[in-house]
């Protein structure tokens, strides 16, 4: 394939330039918005640590946590609603769109859980080919609806309730006080904690293991080697 | 500080001063005035009776003379010592110290406007003689009289700890005479300065805390503070004179500092995350007196209105409560949560919800204030496990005189998960929380790390294998 773009003519050029496109996954704001959140995700779970476990860890004051933590939360959530307003204002919203025949998602999940677990040791291809409208596999799709779209939100109002607990107390005592809310927010925190860990592994495991980070900076993705069918 | 002022020139206070006065005289009544000869007796009678309508008790009136004129007649015995013999085996002396009664608030006031008993009998006479049980007995009978004249006062003392201890038979608990004395009756100026009394009577150990405290020193040193504009408290100041209350329940002390402390919200609100929070949760005395030993204390309360239980449902969490006490075992969070969800059962009308707050351990403790420059500021003396505060845990439950009863709790309580709905509402980060999502954390952590690990590790094997395969 590579061949063909070989030339130096007009229409190469422009061939060049739509399969550039093709590779153009993770478009600006997008990619703005991961890295802030990759930011604030690693301060906000240090400072949460700090906090919760002052009798361990000395890096700084109670006070100081408690105010790092949360200037960088109301920044994180500001940066949410970056990542909210580009894909309510973009038919690129269609990458977070559900799978919904069920059959048809467990056999792609299935395909991709096999390729994770064993197929990626043979140099196979992954079973998903990532293209601009459709950016994740079935996996990485559910499991993004549900961060985005219910676990970060949740995080963000248990976060915003212990930021000001008077301000938000009848609220708090809806979910059955300050130590539940804690609890969610607790759990969360755990959650984002494995999450990160195993987010970051699996960016590795691109061609090489800084492919994928360098495509979430340049926001294109690398050619698939066609010797790799 | 207290803007003594405020304090001292109120209606209220001059009125104290005149109802203690009016306590003294009956006290005094009780004490020696069943020696009075009838005629002038009945004579000083109707003087009293004419006194109690002047405003003026002891104002050098025509009235306050026919009464000084009357008490001459009992002071005429009274004022030699005398002693009558109770049912009891004791001995209750007679002698009235005349310059003392005459010179007192009560001084234009006869004796037998209190000492009412021997109004309309010869007296003295073996015919009618009055026998007396005891010497308590007497003073408890006779505390209704300074109601006649104080009955605001008196009304006030009948809602207060000291009267509630004395319904329920307590021979310390003090009735008006116990604090304003029987015949000697002063002004509350004779109060005013740092000598504790009456108060430190019995309140030895909160007196000599107070002593020590911002507010007992500067009182001592003449209190200069702000230009002598501003005067520290003492006892009656927060507590007050008459309607005192149980302490430490309802915020009723918080109120009292911020009384006087302005602005105190604003103040914690420049340093202080969730200062509003802090101020209802913590205690004003757990951080301003540093020395302190601090509790958790989960107040009990029912029903949907969320006020202090006191009937049905708080009593068969009480019930229970009693029988661990009896057992020497304290409440431990699984039992607690039973209770709450049990009563969550009955109805939204008996639910019980504990409150938790961070409290002093005692009264003298909660005496020990400090000047606000060595007040506790170090988050981490609360924000940290194990933390002095979350070693003692109390559960209280307010009792029908008003009082706080405690009950022991394990401190397993604070960090357990079984804690997250019955006292949902009390968490301090750090300091009480949940062992179980540190177990999880640590899962997290191991697992976070395994994954990549295992998977690469993997890769490696099969890799390996499949080379051999290949060659």
């Amino acid at each position: 394939m590579s061949t063909i773009y070989a030339d130096n003519g007009y229409f190469a050029k422009r061939r060049k330039t739509r399969e550039q496109d093709e590779l153009y996954i993770n478009p600006l704001p997008v990619r703005v918005w991961h890295w802030i959140n990759a930011l604030g995700f690693v301060l906000l779970i240090l400072t949460g640590v700090q906090l919760r476990y002052m009798e361990l860890f000395n890096a700084m004051s109670f006070e100081a946590a408690v105010k790092l933590h949360n200037w960088v939360g109301f920044a994180v959530i500001a940066n949410y609603f970056v990542w909210l307003g580009y894909y309510l204002t973009s038919d690129r919203i269609k990458v977070y769109h559900p799978e919904l025949d069920v059959r048809k998602f467990f056999e792609r999940a299935w395909k991709q859980a096999r390729y994770y677990g064993y197929g990626i040791f043979k140099g196979e291809r992954s079973p998903h080919h990532v293209r601009p409208y459709d950016k994740f596999n079935p996996m990485q799709s559910i499991s993004y609806q549900i961060i985005m779209l219910l676990v970060v939100p949740v995080q963000f109002a248990t976060g915003l309730m212990m930021w000001d607990v008077k301000r938000f107390q009848q609220w708090i005592d809806v979910f059955g006080g300050i130590r539940v809310i804690d609890t969610i927010h607790v759990l969360i925190f755990i959650v984002f904690v494995f999450f990160i860990l195993v987010h970051a592994y699996m960016g590795m495991l691109g061609k090489r293991p800084s492919t994928h980070f360098k495509e979430m900076f340049t926001g294109y993705e690398e050619p698939e080697d066609p010797q790799a069918d | 500080m207290v803007v003594w002022n405020k304090i001292a020139g109120s209606p209220t206070n001059k009125r104290s001063g005149r109802s203690m006065a009016a306590c003294l005289l009956v006290l005094s009544a009780l004490a020696g005035g069943l020696l009075c000869e009838l005629p002038a007796a009945q004579a000083a009678g109707f003087a009293a009776v004419a006194a109690r309508s002047t405003p003026e008790p002891d104002a050098d009136s025509a009235t306050a003379a026919a009464a000084r004129k009357a008490n001459k007649k009992c002071l005429a015995c009274h004022s030699r010592p005398r002693f009558k013999a109770l049912e009891d085996g004791e001995k209750l002396p007679l002698e009235v110290a005349a310059e003392d009664y005459n010179h007192s608030a009560h001084g234009g006031i006869s004796c037998v406007s209190c000492h009412t008993a021997i109004a309309n009998i010869r007296h003295p006479s073996k015919s009618t003689n009055i026998s007396i049980a005891s010497r308590r007995g007497f003073s408890l009978e006779m505390n209704g009289v300074c109601r006649d004249c104080h009955e605001e006062k008196y009304t006030q003392y009948k809602t207060s700890i000291h009267a509630s201890l004395v319904a329920e038979g307590d021979d310390k608990a003090p009735v008006c005479t116990d604090c304003h004395s029987a015949h000697a009756v002063e002004s509350m100026a004779v109060y005013e300065p740092v000598t504790g009394l009456p108060c430190k009577k019995c309140h030895a150990d909160i007196y000599e805390a107070y002593s020590g405290s911002v507010h007992g020193l500067a009182r001592k040193n003449g209190n200069v503070i702000r230009a002598a504009h501003i005067q520290a408290p003492i006892c009656a100041d927060c507590h007050t004179a008459h309607a005192v209350t149980a302490l430490a329940s309802n915020g009723h002390l918080r109120s009292t500092c911020t009384g006087c402390h302005d602005g105190v919200a604003r103040k914690h609100d420049k340093w202080l995350p969730n200062a509003g929070l802090h101020l209802e949760v913590v205690a004003c005395v757990a951080c301003h007196a540093p020395a302190s030993e601090r509790r958790v204390d989960f107040e009990l309360l029912s029903g949907a209105v969320k006020t202090a239980g006191k009937e049905g449902d708080t009593n068969l969490v009480q019930q229970r409560l009693l029988q661990l006490e009896g057992s020497g075992k304290s409440l431990d969070s699984a039992e607690l949560w039973s209770l709450v969800r049990e009563s969550k059962k009955r109805g939204q009308s008996t639910e019980v919800t504990l409150r938790g707050r961070l409290e002093v351990s005692s009264g003298p403790e909660a005496h020990r204030l400090a000047s606000s420059m060595s007040a506790v500021r170090d988050c981490t003396s609360c924000h940290r496990a194990g933390a002095q505060p979350f070693q003692n845990v109390m559960i209280s439950i307010r009792q029908p005189d008003g009082r706080d009863r405690h009950y022991k709790a394990d401190k397993a309580t604070l960090n357990s998960v079984e804690s997250v709905e019955s006292v949902g509402g009390f968490y301090a980060l750090g300091g009480t929380r949940i062992k179980l999502l540190d177990h999880l954390l640590v899962f997290a952590l191991i697992g976070g790390l395994a994954v990549p690990v295992g998977h690469f590790t993997a890769g490696r094997i099969i890799r390996k294998h499949r080379d051999k395969g290949d060659k």
